[in-house]
């Protein structure tokens, strides 16, 4: 006879991702989500949006895993989202090499890039580790301006790289006889890998090297007294850090198909350390819910811009800001509000949320 | 006290640490024998914490050796020092305030455990296996010092005498062969005390572990203790068994001043 309640009856139920009824129904709901909504909103437009923000998702986790779990700050990730995408350009477009190869050759590549970086934070903490990793961001651009055999110098490089797994083409679903587009393939893909480094993250945070990560972040020389070796760890947060942020570059370059040097900036990686704090750091569940948060915001106030009084649409309209003034402002007002007033990001909101419930009709 | 063993567990001599002018450790040298609590006292500034940070590696001492079962321990790294049996608690706590005094727990038996990242990632197989292995032997130190009601709180919100037996549950956690416990009752009251006595007591009797102890708190010294050295600006100023140590006038001119 099967238990009324959730009952944990040892340590392998109790180590469950998701082991009560609710967090099963809010797994179906995800992937209900995920199957149906392409079907339903055709519209191109808001399917792009889903998309850049799912690379986002992606990417985020990245950074998550560095700077929410192993305390080590980073301005550097917009860095390794550039050479992720060159690495789309020329394995995935030029050498014609399917999906899985582009992918992972720009997650090896960022972890090799990660690890050159990585040895700096056995050194160097807090303010002069963002210091040198910024550094890295004009570094980059000085090489993608003048790399002009990998990335087109100024003028930008195509990518052409497919997007077929097997038999199946995600820029062009045909499954069933039923026809798709290329945005609908696209956003099963993205949102699909997107489930999938959410799975490996959240496993990798709740098993020893996730534990180990988080008490270098806490105390990193109790950690060493115990037994943890903080140095490679912290090397390898960076080095999975940049993996990721990669192949997110990577993702972003064959979706967009086109890539210029300018792309690449502090504000990139400005977007991602604001959409970590808003998500909430030390969490893999708010990366993604930053990246929804953060990620589509620019896209809406783009298309609304007319609706929202002062801002200024086009060159000589009327209002006092311009719509990338706008966003980057709201950027920086997002991070100042959510440390100031949630420090724990949409995540902890969720978890307030999800605590009153738990609890209702009692207050706690 | 009886002498059970000969051979020492841990042999320290000649240690030598010095900050610039400053000479923290002069020659210190002791022994703890197998399943001994060794007490080292002496007033502020004497050098006991310097002791046990060279001992773990934190501090490169100038001089002197120091062997565990014959190992040298001096000149490694602090992570692989902890991998040859030595364990300690801090004196303002250690512990990793974000996480859960399971995680905090299970942290102690990370060099027991073999998961790296990939693995981790991949949960299915080794890393499973070796959560439920170990989540069980942490379940064991949580039941040893009646941890139970606090296994999902965050280590940061403990109350402080639960949290100092939440570091002695994880420097356990380790399954040391040397136990070191810096300060473990300073700032508790007497009930609280005691019990840390009484827990001490319980893991001595269980698991026969050889510790050393640095106390300001003279009679859980004297109760405790099989033997105790006398510390006083870096040197060794008397060593002995408790009943000693107490009446020897140096060590009472060290603690109270020369004109008492």
């Amino acid at each position: 006879m099967g238990a009324h309640r959730n009952v944990v009856r040892g340590y392998a139920d109790e180590l469950r991702l998701f082991g009560t009824p609710a967090a099963r129904a809010g797994l179906v709901a995800m992937v209900v989500v995920f199957l149906v909504l392409p079907t339903v909103v055709q519209d191109d437009f808001w399917l792009s949006v889903l998309i850049y923000v799912g690379i986002t998702a992606f990417g985020a986790i990245g950074l998550n895993l560095l700077t929410g779990y192993c305390g080590q700050i980073s301005l550097g990730h917009a860095f390794f989202i550039g050479a992720g995408a060159y690495v789309a350009a020329r394995i995935g477009g030029e050498l014609g090499l399917p999906l899985p190869v582009w992918l992972l050759a720009a997650a090896v590549l960022g972890a090799a890039l990660g690890g050159l970086v990585g040895p700096f934070a056995l050194r160097l903490r807090g303010h002069y580790l963002a210091i040198v990793t910024l550094g890295l961001v004009f570094i980059g651009e000085h090489l993608w301006r003048n790399l002009t055999g990998i990335t087109g110098g100024n003028s930008g490089t195509p990518v052409t790289a497919g997007a077929s797994l097997g038999p199946v083409d995600f820029g062009a679903l045909n499954l069933f006889g039923e026809v798709y587009s290329r945005n609908q393939g696209w956003f099963w893909l993205v949102w699909g890998l997107v489930a999938l480094v959410a799975l490996l993250a959240k496993n990798l945070v709740r098993t020893r090297p996730g534990r180990a990560l988080q008490a270098v972040r806490d105390r990193d020389q109790a950690a060493e007294v115990i037994g943890v070796r903080a140095g490679r760890y912290k090397i390898g947060a960076f080095m999975l850090s940049s993996a990721i942020a990669a192949t997110a570059g990577a993702l972003f370059g064959a979706y967009q198909q086109f890539v210029s040097p300018d792309e690449w900036n502090l504000l990139l990686s400005i977007q991602y350390i604001a959409i970590v704090i808003v998500g909430g750091l030390g969490t893999i569940f708010g990366s993604v819910l930053g990246a929804i948060f953060v990620g589509a915001l620019p896209a809406l106030i783009d298309r609304y811009s007319d609706a929202i009084p002062g801002v200024r649409t086009g060159v000589g309209s009327e209002g006092f800001i311009s719509v990338f003034a706008l966003n980057q402002a709201l950027f920086g007002v997002l991070i100042v509000l959510f440390l100031v007033f949630e420090p724990r990001g949409l995540a902890g909101i969720w978890l307030r949320v999800k605590a009153y419930f738990k609890a209702w009709p009692f207050s706690y | 006290m009886e002498r059970v063993s000969s051979t020492p567990l841990l042999e320290v001599r000649d240690l030598t640490l010095r900050f610039g002018g400053v000479t923290a450790l002069d020659a210190v040298g002791f022994e703890v024998g197998p399943g001994e609590l060794l007490a080292v006292i002496g007033p502020n500034g004497a050098g006991k914490t310097s002791i046990f940070n060279c001992l773990c590696g934190v501090y490169r001492p100038q001089r002197g050796t120091a062997t565990l079962d014959g190992e040298p321990l001096l000149g490694r790294q602090p992570a692989a020092i902890a991998a040859r049996g030595v364990a300690r608690t801090f004196q303002n706590l250690g512990l990793f305030g974000h996480l859960t005094l399971v995680e905090n727990l299970l942290l102690g038996r990370h060099h027991l455990m073999r998961t790296g990242f990939f693995s981790g990632m991949f949960w299915w197989g080794r890393a499973k296996r070796e959560e439920i292995t170990h989540r069980a032997a942490v379940e064991e130190i949580i039941e040893l010092l009646e941890l139970e009601p606090y296994r999902r709180m965050p280590a940061g919100m403990l109350p402080y005498g639960v949290a100092k037996r939440a570091e002695l549950g994880r420097a356990l956690a380790m399954e040391p062969r040397l136990l070191l416990l810096d300060e473990p009752v300073a700032g508790m009251n007497l009930e609280e005390t005691e019990d840390t006595a009484r827990y001490l007591l319980e893991v001595r009797r269980e698991l026969g572990l050889a510790m050393i102890l640095v106390e300001h708190d003279m009679s859980l010294v004297m109760d405790l203790a099989d033997r105790v050295v006398v510390l006083d600006f870096g040197v060794v100023i008397a060593t002995g068994e408790p009943s000693e140590i107490q009446d020897d006038p140096r060590v009472v001119e060290a603690y109270l001043g020369g004109a008492a």
